[in-house]
């Protein structure tokens, strides 16, 4: 079997048990229920909670560079740590951590595969509710890699030049705009449906639905390039509601199926079908 | 205990068995008139209020036997992720034995139950219902009580009714046996519903092991369905007490049903009884239907008052004028 184009962005439970008190390793949770963290997390680990610490609470957008810094500093995490994130849901809002981290360029940032669910049930991995104190660092981001992000205009030109690839993470029902946004969420839009030209790819496709962990590297393949037709040479981007399932599918692309260049559209439909006089596509 | 005189000395002697069976009430009205025989058993009438309070106990009971609960863990308490009658069956196990309490509920559960929860003295968390399929993540609810049970286990026992055995053994220890004395074992047809499968699973393994041609229908809700407690199939993978080789057949009924027979078998026969009991009865109704019944026992595993707010919901015309 062929591996991950990236497979260093990954570790396994048995890795992350073992270097647990590894000095240079630090440990960050992100989940879609921040509740989690308090309840329990892998010893040291710090909790980042997504709607109040890892987004600006003023202005619709990601944390700035300075917000940033200010909350690696207060975690105590230093620019040459290696983070290795987890969450819930398959590792869907720690993909938006990851995303973030590398947007601020930080250099070594991996993900727990499984997430939390599998270090949960995997035996002999404690966890503990207790919060482990750290000494402030002085973290500093030399380089804001905004080749990541991609933006309203970058998707309107991609639907109508086809030059750029774009994919549609959400639930067929979304896409299809049979919904607006998935019941009970706050966060919507005027019009349902998608951009034209998307190609429908639910996120959780990348998982095991039993496991939590990412399928595999010919698994995803199969999948991505087969069946979905995705082109691995060209630029992709790929959107959702608000940007963090997106994320998830741009780590798949980016580090698992190795595509050179991915963006997350994190204005995703909860921008896109609000714009006055942006076409879309409804089957 | 003097069951006749129903004297006791603590709340637990009331919960029930073969001696102090929960009542099983005969249909009429509602039911075709082919012959067929439905009987309700009135789970609400056990101390706590619903047919959970048989599985809290065995598994309260079997905690407190393995030395997991009590005074080798002094302070040491509950934490279960539940729908809500599995939840105040606990609670108030756990405030008759002074043991603190934590329940984990999903956002869809009516208020009543939270509220009755709260008044039952346990600590609530909800968790938000899945936004999306999560998969991996189990059940939020169920993720977030083990991860108590696992970072917090000073504090915390978790029972598991998803997993745990002693879900199936109560009823194979008590509803089956009392459902073959209460028909002198004339039951031909079980109607229950699946949640954590405990009860079909305990009531098939009872029943047919007693007499083989006891047939078990299980009445599910349409998907996306709105009725607290129930799992459709397609959910059920949480569950481990699955076992579709018990079950003869899984009838599926529009879940608003559930609500409108509800009001039915208040208006028709006089009782009380919840959502869930509605959707079965339904499901019985029509198997009744198609053949007559010989003798049907329908389970109704609660009662209407922890459902004033989503009866309200789905029946608009009970509001009441002021």
């Amino acid at each position: 079997m062929s591996d991950y184009a990236h497979p260093e962005v990954l570790v396994s439970i048995d890795w992350l048990k073992q270097n647990l008190d590894k000095p240079g390793v630090r440990i960050v949770e992100v989940d879609v229920d921040p509740k989690l963290y308090a309840a329990g997390h892998i010893p040291g680990a710090v909790g980042f909670d997504w709607t109040t610490q890892l987004q600006d609470q003023v202005n619709r957008d990601i944390l700035s560079k300075e917000g940033f810094e200010a909350l690696l500093r207060k975690a105590g995490i230093k620019n040459s740590d290696t983070v290795v994130i987890y969450g819930d849901a398959s590792n869907w809002f720690a993909a938006y951590g990851f995303w973030l981290f590398k947007i601020y360029g930080h250099k070594e940032v991996r993900l727990l595969n499984g997430g939390r669910a599998a270090w949960l049930n995997a035996p002999g991995a404690p966890l503990t509710p207790d919060v482990k104190p750290v000494t402030p660092s002085d973290y500093k981001v030399s380089k804001v890699d905004t080749s990541l992000r991609a933006f309203a205009p970058d998707v309107l030109g991609a639907s109508k030049t086809k030059k750029e690839a774009l994919v549609d993470v959400r639930s067929p029902d979304e896409y299809t705009g049979k919904v607006i946004a998935p019941p009970g969420m706050s966060e919507t839009a005027q019009r349902g449906g998608h951009v034209p030209g998307a190609t429908s790819i639910p996120w959780s496709t990348a998982v095991n639905t039993e496991t939590g962990y990412f399928k595999s590297p010919d698994e995803l393949r199969s999948i991505y390039l087969e069946q979905k037709k995705l082109d691995p040479k060209k630029a992709t981007i790929a959107y959702c509601r608000i940007g963090e399932r997106s994320s998830h599918t741009w780590f798949v692309l980016t580090y698992l199926l190795g595509f050179p260049k991915v963006r997350n559209y994190d204005g995703s439909w909860t921008e896109y079908g609000n714009l006055i006089g942006a076409p879309i596509e409804k089957p | 205990m003097d069951h006749s005189a129903r004297v006791y000395d603590d709340i637990t002697e009331m919960l029930p068995n073969e001696e102090n069976p929960s009542p099983l009430v005969r249909l009429h009205r509602l039911v075709p008139q082919n012959g067929s025989e439905l009987w309700a058993k009135l789970e609400w009438l056990n101390p706590f209020g619903s047919v959970k309070d048989r599985a809290a106990w065995e598994m309260v009971r079997d905690l407190e036997e393995r030395g997991e609960l009590g005074p080798g863990h002094p302070g040491r308490g509950l934490v279960e992720p539940t729908s809500g009658n599995t939840g105040i069956s606990l609670a108030a196990l756990a405030a008759v034995r002074g043991y603190p309490m934590r329940a984990v509920v999903p956002s869809k559960v009516p208020e009543e139950k939270k509220v009755l929860l709260r008044v039952l003295g346990a600590d609530v968390d909800v968790v938000k219902d899945a936004l999306c399929p999560l998969p991996g993540s189990e059940d939020g609810t169920i993720g977030l009580a083990k991860t108590y049970a696992k970072a917090q286990g000073h504090k915390y026992a978790m029972p598991n009714q998803y997993e745990n055995r002693h879900n199936v053994d109560a009823h194979i220890r008590t509803t089956g046996p009392e459902i073959w004395r209460q028909t002198g074992g004339r039951v031909s047809h079980v109607f229950t519903s699946l949640g954590t499968c405990g009860t079909v699973t305990g009531l098939a393994t009872f029943l047919k092991a007693k007499k083989p041609s006891v047939k078990v229908v299980a009445v599910q809700p349409s998907a996306g369905h709105d009725v607290p407690g129930l799992r459709n199939v397609s959910e059920l993978d949480v569950s481990k007490l699955f076992d579709p080789a018990l079950i003869d057949e899984i009838l599926e009924v529009d879940f608003e049903l559930a609500y409108v027979r509800a009001r039915d078998l208040a208006r028709a026969e006089g009782l009380l009884a919840g959502p869930s009991s509605g959707l079965i009865f339904e499901g019985a109704r029509r198997v009744a239907e198609r053949a007559p019944v010989e003798c049907g026992v329908l389970i109704f595993c609660d009662n209407v008052f922890k459902y004033t707010s989503n009866m309200l919901k789905h029946l608009p015309e009970l509001a009441v004028e002021s």
